[in-house]
């Protein structure tokens, strides 16, 4: 008989050997090693094992009488020490073994993120029966964390859950199982397990673990602590090649072996996640059951080539039905196909290329994943049922999206009306109660009635109860990614509390994976305006001259422009815009209509350090590309003007120290005039203060530009404290209601002056304005010329590209 | 095929299934054992909304357990104490605001027979027992009526925050189940949840525990009906399941070779035929002496089956 000697007795390993048993009976003398007290289980059915879904005893693939039966020699729980090339010996703890051929399937080891604290009990990696014990044996009650939200870590979150522990999953990315998932996924994966009481937390890094001896807490980048008394290490596998590395074998980031699975010695062979084959590693289970074939093959001295082929995802939590397969990167010339249906929370993303299906990613409903998985593995071609594959195989006819899904997925006591605080239960109660059109409803519950934004939603959630008995008014959509107007999106973003993109394309069915060129602003504002602490702005959400923080000019230089406090500035201010002019070939320098001074012709690449430059005099941006706080245009007042009647200077620059830095829908320019002469052309900004004897009248809704208004009174007040109070209240009531791009004046249109009048006539309404307003300034008061003088963004300045070719806004 | 006769006893003597016709609960279906009476006494009878155990159920749209038939609302009483059953439960099975039909357990107590059979129902936030019928496990349902379950917690917790039925084993060993050193002591070895869809939205969730010596079930089952679009008929898959007989009954590979059920064929098929449940007995049951399939409705849709085997 042959001597065979097989090192590691994992799910690789047990499978060759089920087809050499299988194929040539008695051929072979196996001896068999592994570093683990025990034989072949099945390694992937581990995390059910963890949640009590199933039992070891059920996930053993080969038992004692198994390997009895095949003569098997089992060395387990002896680690083999040594292997001897030229002697064909394998050294063990307990002795040498011969072998005429050697099959290594050593496997994989946990990765250890080396940070600090490591090594303090309690912390633990997520690979064999051993560590799923460890996990099973902590007490109910146990704040567990775990780091890694890929397939592994979020299979031991959802198990150690079930068990009764509180458990927080730290990612380091923006979203989970960011390898197998797009955002969208992700974002109902999250959902998901949210549900089930788990803590996930993206975009966070462990700096430490902190501990005296045994774990105590976890320490993120950012200093947030995490109190831990389990901490579970799931951020990856290494194959594991040490023992492959001192015998001497070829190894590259694994074995590496030919497609017969043969290593650089003839007589030595490799199987599994210790494998590396043209230049790919291996960690799921169906490519190395594969290789277990052709290397049976191979010992059998039968002809067999390893291949590997498509791979597809799934995640072992009951109940968390997601599909991956392909590739679902964006790319140019793909396609993306996109259903969602919000109420039962599917998502599915098809990506085709050339009238190939290439990728196929879906959440909550995956019975048709492995048909999209057979497509793309044959590569057929789907011209032919391109408009209904989607709907998978069994589709006949069926019918596109329901614009009304959205809605309809509304529980009822999601808020429909913010100003009157009318839920949808209500509507639907006055409905029924016969208040069958818009005017019916407003009478009888007040949704709709001040303001209106939230009309259209109104006339839905009519539509969705009485069917074809109401005729909605047709709303303009934002844009081809949705039916839902920008003033249902942004009530829905605050009654249904999205607070990322990826919820508001999922909730609110957007047609789009991840929205288009439009709504992408749009809806970046109104998350960052509705939960300023929630929320992270998305720069690559926002138009180039956002992105750049300068206005790019006709020929893809920009401008760059100063921020002057009501337009005041000083000798040394100017002296170092003339320096920065002179030092950086600055070919014009315009005064501009706002009282400041604009640079214009400045090269891209120049902006960081033109940035510092001014930085270093003190000047920040003036916020002269943004769609925010531009300028506080202001006369001289009191100070200097025999006509002046209040401190209009000093007003204007209190004024722009508060609301500086501030999004808005579009640009808000304001002015102080200090008398009724109005030299700083109050009356036509977005509000335009003029002081009279009296106190102040404050003005709002004024514009010059393609329209030219006079502002309308907000009101009038007598003191200077009481002036700031209503314009911030204003802006952020602005901030809060109106559309992307519509400036002051046009949402006043829409809303209404009056409605406006009265919410701000309320005490408390205002100041709750000017606390929101005062909190979001908390995030984003800052200087962006600061940040990114930095070295590594400065980076990105440096031209790659023509950008004469990008659009400007 | 032969009915199985096991040496040990289960814990469910009698199960029945009630439909709505005519605006009354009639018998659709039962497995009586070897109590003929009984069996007899249900041919006869009806029930209006209200009216009985079942006519509870549907009427106040919940699972219902009743542990004490002498001066209840329970209508069959004499036969069932002449059959010496004591306790019954009354799950509805409802697809959207649709009641598709009742189903009754009937237990016999007496001192051995442990197991437990509990309805969880969620109150602020929290699961907590609504009530249970515990046979002889005594300390284990008041340790159940001191327990809570958070989302995700458990088994209970587990399958509300999934809303998908949960099979779990070895309850009683370490600390596989939140009351496991109770369920331990008991010889309770494994669970079986299920949500229990009902309208209005109120969470419920039923758990069938099953000891050793007298199991609830030989053998259970959990089909995933959803896949039914996929095919050109409509299919169950078995995603979990575990038996005496038989072992494992899950795809080992979890690479969507389950065992799949096709419509009207079987008991599972006909529950995926008609979204009823089914009660079957002998050769109909796989050779068990009682077969329960379940059906587990999901906005309105059939989603999954469960079956249990005794």
């Amino acid at each position: 008989m042959e001597r065979l000697v097989v090192i590691g007795a994992g799910m690789a390993s047990g499978r060759l050997l089920e087809h050499l048993f299988e194929a040539a009976p008695g051929r072979f003398e196996v001896t068999l090693f592994n570093a683990e007290p025990r034989g072949n289980y099945n390694r992937i059915m581990l995390s059910p094992v963890l949640s009590g879904e199933k039992s070891y005893a059920e996930i053993v693939t080969h038992d004692d009488d198994w390997y009895a039966a095949h003569g098997v020699t089992c060395r387990f729980g002896e680690r083999v020490q040594h292997i001897d090339r030229d002697r064909k010996v394998v050294t063990g703890a307990t002795g040498d073994v011969p072998y005429d051929r050697l099959v290594i399937a050593t496997g994989s080891d946990p990765f250890i993120i080396p940070c600090p604290g490591h090594d303090l009990d309690g912390v633990i990696s997520y690979r064999d029966l051993d560590d799923t014990n460890r996990m099973i044996d902590q007490p109910p009650g146990t704040r567990a964390v775990v780091i890694g939200g890929g397939l592994l870590g979020l299979e031991a979150a959802a198990g150690l859950r079930l068990r009764g522990m509180e458990v927080t999953v730290l990612h380091l990315s923006g979203h989970l199982m960011d390898r197998q998932l797009d955002p969208a996924a992700g974002y109902l994966l999250r959902a998901d397990l949210e549900r089930r009481g788990i803590s996930v937390m993206t975009q966070a890094s462990t700096s430490r673990i902190r501990g005296e001896g045994r774990v105590e807490a976890v320490e993120l980048e950012d200093g947030t602590i995490l109190p831990a008394d389990l901490v579970v290490m799931a951020v990856g596998i290494r194959p594991s090649v040490k023992l492959a590395q001192a015998s001497g074998l070829t190894v590259g980031r694994a074995i590496e072996v030919d497609a017969q699975m043969r290593t650089s010695d003839p007589n030595v062979f490799a199987v599994g996640e210790c494998v590396e084959f043209a230049g790919q590693l291996f960690g799921l289970v169906a490519p190395l059951y594969d290789q277990a074939k052709v290397l049976a093959a191979t010992l059998l001295d039968e002809p067999a080539a390893f291949t590997p082929k498509q791979l597809s995802t799934k995640l072992k939590v009951t109940g968390c039905d997601l599909f991956s397969a392909g590739d679902f990167s964006d790319g140019q010339g793909r396609e993306d196909i996109v259903f969602r249906d919000p109420a039962r929370g599917i998502y599915k993303r098809l990506v085709v290329a050339d009238d190939r299906l290439v990728g196929a990613v879906m959440y909550g409903d995956t019975a048709d994943g492995n048909w999209f998985f057979g497509l793309i593995r044959d590569e057929t071609d789907i011209a032919e049922m391109r408009e209904t594959l989607i709907f998978g195989p069994a589709y006949q006819g069926g019918s596109v999206q329901d614009p009304l899904a959205a809605v309809a997925a509304l529980p009822a006591d999601a808020e429909i009306c913010g100003c009157n605080g009318v839920c949808k239960g209500r509507i639907i109660e006055a409905i029924e109660g016969g208040a069958t059109d818009l005017g019916a409803v407003r009478g009888a519950t007040k949704a709709s009635a001040s303001c209106g934004t939230c009309t259209g939603l109104v006339e839905q959630v009519l539509a969705a109860t009485l069917g074809d008995a109401f005729t909605i008014t047709a709303a303009q959509p934002v844009c081809g990614c949705t039916d839902l107007s920008h003033e249902d999106v942004r009530r829905l973003i605050k009654s249904r509390e999205l607070k990322s993109q990826p919820a508001v394309w999922q909730e609110l069915g957007w047609r789009t994976p991840n929205g288009c060129h439009v709504c992408r602003p749009a809806v970046n504002f109104y998350l960052l305006a509705d939960w300023p602490l929630e929320y992270h702005d998305d720069p690559q959400s926002r138009f180039v001259n956002e992105r750049k923080h300068a206005n790019i000019q006709k020929d893809g230089t920009f401008s760059v422009v100063p921020r002057m406090w009501g337009g005041i500035t000083s000798a040394s201010e100017l002296r170092a815009i003339a320096d920065a002019a002179e030092k950086y070939d600055v070919p014009t320098v315009k005064v501009t209509g706002g009282q400041r001074i604009d640079l214009l012709g400045v090269k891209g690449e120049d902006l960081p350090a033109i940035w510092a430059d001014l930085n270093a005099a003190g000047l920040v941006s003036g916020h002269a590309y943004s769609k925010g706080l531009r300028t506080v245009k202001t006369c001289v007042g009191t100070d200097h003007c025999r006509f002046g009647t209040q401190d209009s200077t000093g007003l204007g620059i209190r004024l722009e120290k508060r609301l500086w830095g501030s999004w808005t829908p579009h640009k808000v320019k304001l002015a102080v005039s200090g008398c009724p002469r109005n030299c700083a052309e109050a009356t036509c900004k977005d509000v335009g203060i003029v002081c009279v004897d009296s106190g102040y009248e404050i003005g709002v809704g004024g514009a010059a530009g393609m329209d030219v208004r006079e502002v309308e009174r907000l009101a009038k007040v007598a003191t200077e404290d009481e002036t700031v109070e209503w314009t911030v209240a204003f802006v952020q009531l602005y901030r809060e209601h109106a559309k992307y791009l519509d400036r002051p004046y046009k949402w006043l249109a829409k809303v209404g002056l009056d409605w406006v009048i009265d919410t701000l006539s309320d005490p408390a309404t205002r100041s709750a304005l000017v606390e929101r307003f005062d909190l979001s300034q908390t995030i984003y008061q800052t200087d962006p010329w600061a940040q990114h003088t930095a070295r590594e963004t400065a980076r990105s300045f440096a031209p790659i590209a023509d950008l004469t070719l990008e659009a400007a806004e | 095929m032969d009915t199985v006769l096991e040496a040990t006893k289960t814990f469910v003597e009698v199960a029945e299934i009630w439909v709505p016709e005519e605006g009354r609960l009639v018998l659709s279906g039962g497995v009586y054992g070897a109590h003929g009476t009984f069996a007899h006494a249900s041919h006869d009878e009806s029930f209006a909304k209200g009216e009985g155990l079942p006519g509870k159920a549907w009427a106040e749209a919940r699972p219902v357990v009743l542990k004490q038939f002498d001066g209840s609302y329970f209508k069959r009483t004499e036969a069932a104490k002449e059959a010496g059953l004591t306790s019954a439960v009354a799950v509805p099975v409802f697809a959207g605001s649709k009641l598709k039909a009742v189903l009754v357990i009937l237990c016999a107590d007496d001192a051995t027979r442990t197991g437990a059979i509990e309805v969880w129902a969620e109150a602020d936030g929290i699961l907590t027992l609504d009530d249970g019928y515990y046979g002889a496990a005594s300390h284990f349902e008041w340790v159940s009526q001191h327990t809570q379950f958070p989302r995700g917690q458990g088994l209970p917790g587990g399958v509300w925050a999934s809303n998908t039925p949960i099979l779990m084993r070895d309850l009683g060993s370490g600390y596989r189940f939140v009351r496991s050193e109770s369920a331990g002591r008991a010889g309770l070895t494994t669970g079986l949840g299920l949500p229990v869809p009902v309208p209005g939205g109120t969470t419920y969730v039923l758990t069938l525990l099953s000891a050793k010596g007298t199991p609830i079930a030989r053998r259970f089952e959990i089909w995933d009906a959803r896949a039914a679009r996929t095919g050109p008929r409509e299919t169950a898959r078995l995603t979990d399941g575990i038996c005496e007989r038989e072992g494992p009954l899950w795809d080992p590979e979890n690479a969507g070779k389950e065992r799949v059920a096709h419509v009207w064929e079987g008991p599972v098929g006909r529950v995926l035929g008609t979204g009823l449940p089914v009660v079957e007995t002998g050769a109909a049951a796989g050779g068990y002496a009682m077969m329960v399939g379940l059906p587990i409705h999901r906005g309105g849709e059939l989603a999954h089956v469960v079956a249990w085997y005794c």
